[in-house]
């Protein structure tokens, strides 16, 4: 074991954490997570509630976060990024360039810097939906609980209200960008996932139709520290949504979008219905399917929720959206394969669910990796290196914690084994 | 309680199918987006998904006794947005062809015009009776002095053959045509909203103007093509009247100075016709793998409507130019590709004609048609 270099994680989303504490956690190694955002738990920390369970996510999270808190043997870097990877199996040598936070470690989440602040940003967390200041705190229940200063916004010093609010000198706008150099045993990429660009699909209206929402932009509607506090109400006019409409495979099993099925959408859809119809008794949920796919275990969940009369599932797939200019209600046509007839409905709100597009899909990452046809990492790898959870294949959360576990002990194979 | 209903898949038809340009049909998986992005497709019973999973069953009689594969204009905005490539706007061609070759009466006819690798015999059919004819007659060689090609051709035996030849070219495709609509409406029945002729009318109107066509999106172009096509025929069918009336009544006879209007309205349908075939042709090729993927039916018909212009133009270019032993001969290759697209036309492309006209008549009979 003299020899450990340790294991490096590329991405804090539920994956990367997994493999990080299950891999620290051995005692036999040591874990550098490196995460883009500036807080980890990635697309999980995004979510109202997981399913079949209908729990919230965060509780999960926080037992993660919990784990890296007590583990010396875990290290984490935020808002940094892989820059480059040389060397071979048991002795990578690793730069990861870390982007200035402006908030340093004094910072108690006070609150003071964001009421100075006057400068708005689109919210990224809440997909646009609300804004933040400029200096903001990520989401309520961050991890690390640190505010951050995003500098394509903020007029840095020639305003520096915040600095003068900061009762702590936990501000520095004078913060700059970082390199770290790494030396670890093996890698892990598990660097997770975007939503598929709805606007890319011109006959389903996303970006010109303000009520044509994507599944994801629904989970922060209805999260209680989302832009509404959790009331599902329209973008457009903030009208309680009660009657929607899920417009399944949107860009998915789609040889002009996403050829591949990201085997979550439909579960997302079921569950999300299940939202509305909690939140707004008299409310009214159509699901428009090709197939619906809910695997295994999960069939009862969706027979669970067929058994709701005012969920109705439809099949066939929507093709066309339009906007009623006068009410701002979106109009969804589709065939209905079994009735044998074209309908064209109205609703108040519709959300397209669009699948889950790897982040390998559309930028590069250092370190020689071999991508399968879809842009996921594959399965064969250099010697050492690994994928987790989605990055290597579409995966709920659950199957992503199997997948990242797995990873752990291949890492620690590479790091530790026959020492 | 459950009704029973037992299909044959025809397998001999799925395959004839995907050897005519339908092979990306079994990629369908029926999730019937083509049906909502097609602009003509009615909101009872939609088309083209339940023609593909039909299809892909071999439900022959099933597809065949529906208006709605005549329907389908192939704009192909269907094959744009279909996530599988299954192209059902190929498809539907490929259907219609192997309906005109099953509607042929008689059957050998259609073997003959809609196997593209049969079209050489099919010329050199009406080429070999022409050179019989004029051998037998004593016709054959160039004739002296003036061009004009009723001394080659006497006018009286184009009209023997011709006229017999269309007679019964006419007499099979109305033979098609009937047996067409006894099935359309024994098969979907006779609940009418509408009578026969004003549907007819309101059919033809539609036709005249294109506005079908216009409803195309993802292949605007071809509504252009197709107009200077059909009203490039419809000019030159009203030219061959006129000069038939020309021979008979002020008994003028052929070549007609080009002062002559006659000549003018001849000579301006032959260049609409030229346009629009080289407009197609031209879409065709530009559209390749994007949105049209023609089959070699579909070019069979659009090269021998071009070399029907080419050679008629040719025919007359050369005439004036005084080339003898050049123009006759012409003038005997011209002829062949008229026999091609005039005596031919129930097995040929322009089949979809007689049959467009009815599905969409029908349509509107029972209300199941898209204003256009």
């Amino acid at each position: 074991m003299g020899q450990d270099k340790g294991i490096l994680v590329v991405g804090g989303g539920i994956s990367g954490l997994t493999t990080a504490v299950e891999a620290a956690e051995t005692g036999y190694t040591t874990v550098t997570i490196v995460e883009k955002n500036p807080y980890l738990g990635g697309r999980v920390a995004q979510h109202y509630r997981y399913f079949p369970k209908l729990c919230p996510p965060y509780c999960g999270l926080e037992i993660n976060f919990r784990r890296i808190k007590q583990n010396p043997a875990i290290r984490y870097y935020t808002m940094a990024e892989v820059e480059d990877v040389s060397g071979s199996a048991g002795d990578f040598r690793v730069r990861v360039r870390q982007s200035p936070r402006y908030v340093n470690e004094k910072c108690t989440a006070c609150n003071a810097c964001v009421e100075a602040c006057p400068v708005e940003r689109p919210n990224d967390f809440n997909f646009g939906m609300d804004t933040t200041k400029a200096i903001y705190l990520p989401h309520e229940m961050a991890f690390p609980m640190r505010y951050v200063i995003d500098d394509r916004h903020c007029k840095g010093l020639e305003c520096s209200k915040c600095v003068d609010a900061c009762k702590f000198g936990a501000i520095d706008l004078q913060m700059k960008p970082s390199t770290v150099e790494l030396n670890v045993g093996s890698i892990v990429y598990a660097t997770g996932w975007n939503p598929y660009d709805a606007a890319r699909m011109d006959n389903l209206g996303f970006g010109r139709i303000k009520n044509v929402i994507t599944n994801m932009m629904m989970e922060r509607l209805s999260a209680p520290n989302g832009p509404t506090k959790g009331k599902i109400q329209r973008p457009s006019d903030g009208k309680e949504v009660k009657r929607i409409a899920f417009v399944q495979c949107a860009g998915s099993r789609d040889e002009n979008h996403l050829p591949y099925c990201s085997a979550i959408c439909c579960m997302a859809s079921l569950k999300q219905a299940t939202y509305l119809r909690e939140k707004v008794p008299d409310s009214k949920a159509t699901i428009f399917y090709i197939d619906l796919r809910a695997p295994g275990k999960y069939e009862d969940f969706l027979r669970r929720v067929d058994a709701d009369e005012n969920i109705v599932m439809i099949k066939g797939k929507v093709a066309k959206i339009e906007e009623d200019q006068a009410t701002g209600d979106v109009v969804v046509t589709a065939e209905d394969v079994a009735g044998g007839k074209k309908i064209q409905e109205g609703f108040d709100m519709v959300v397209l669910a669009v699948g889950m597009e790897p982040q390998t899909r559309t930028r590069e990452f250092p370190g020689g990796l071999r991508y399968e046809e879809n842009g996921f990492i594959d399965v064969e790898q250099p010697a050492g290196v690994f994928g987790a959870g989605v990055a290597k294949k579409p995966l709920d959360v659950t199957s992503s914690v199997q997948d990242a576990t797995a990873s752990a002990i291949k890492c620690i194979q590479t790091v530790a084994g026959g020492k | 309680m459950a009704e029973e209903t037992v299909i044959s898949p025809d397998i001999k038809f799925i395959r004839e199918l995907k050897e005519t340009g339908g092979e990306t049909l079994k990629k369908c998986y029926q999730c019937a987006t083509c049906s909502v992005v097609c602009p003509i497709s009615p909101d009872d019973r939609p088309f083209p998904r339940k023609e593909m999973v039909m299809a892909q069953w071999g439900m022959k009689e099933e597809i065949f006794s529906s208006p709605d594969i005549w329907t389908c204009h192939n704009c192909n905005d269907c094959s744009k947005y279909c996530p599988r490539g299954a192209r059902p706007g190929d498809v539907l061609g490929a259907l219609r062809q192997r309906f005109i070759k099953e509607a042929a009466v008689p059957g050998f006819m259609g073997n003959l015009v809609t196997e593209p690798k049969m079209t050489l015999v099919a010329l050199a059919i009406p080429l070999l009776l022409f050179l019989v004819v004029l051998g037998v007659t004593g016709h054959l060689g160039i004739p002296e002095g003036r061009i004009v090609y009723s001394k080659l051709f006497p006018i009286r035996y184009i009209e023997v053959i011709f006229l017999s030849a269309v007679g019964l070219a006419g007499v099979a495709y109305l033979t098609s045509l009937s047996r067409f609509w006894n099935r359309l409406t024994r098969v979907n029945g006779r609940g009418y909203s509408k009578a026969f002729v004003p549907a007819l009318v309101e059919t033809i109107t539609e036709f005249l103007k294109h506005s079908k066509f216009a409803k195309c999106e993802a292949n605007r172009d071809r509504k252009n093509g197709h107009l200077l096509v059909f009203y490039g025929f419809v000019g030159l069918f009203i030219t061959t009247l006129w000069i038939t009336f020309y021979y008979y009544v002020p008994k003028i006879h052929s070549p007609i100075p080009l002062s002559d209007p006659m000549k003018w309205f001849g000579n301006l349908s032959a260049l609409t016709l030229l346009t629009g075939s080289l407009i197609v042709i031209a879409n065709r090729t530009k559209d390749k793998g994007i949105n049209t993927r023609s089959s070699s039916f579909d070019w069979t018909f659009v090269i021998m409507v071009l070399l029907v212009c080419v050679t008629g133009i040719l025919t007359e270019l050369i005439r004036l130019a005084g080339i003898a032993a050049l123009a006759y001969p012409m003038y005997l290759v011209h002829l062949t590709f008229v026999f091609y697209i005039i005596v031919y036309f129930p097995y040929s492309k322009l089949a979809h004609m007689g049959y467009r006209t009815l599905a969409i008549a029908y349509s509107k009979m029972t209300a199941r048609d898209v204003e256009a």
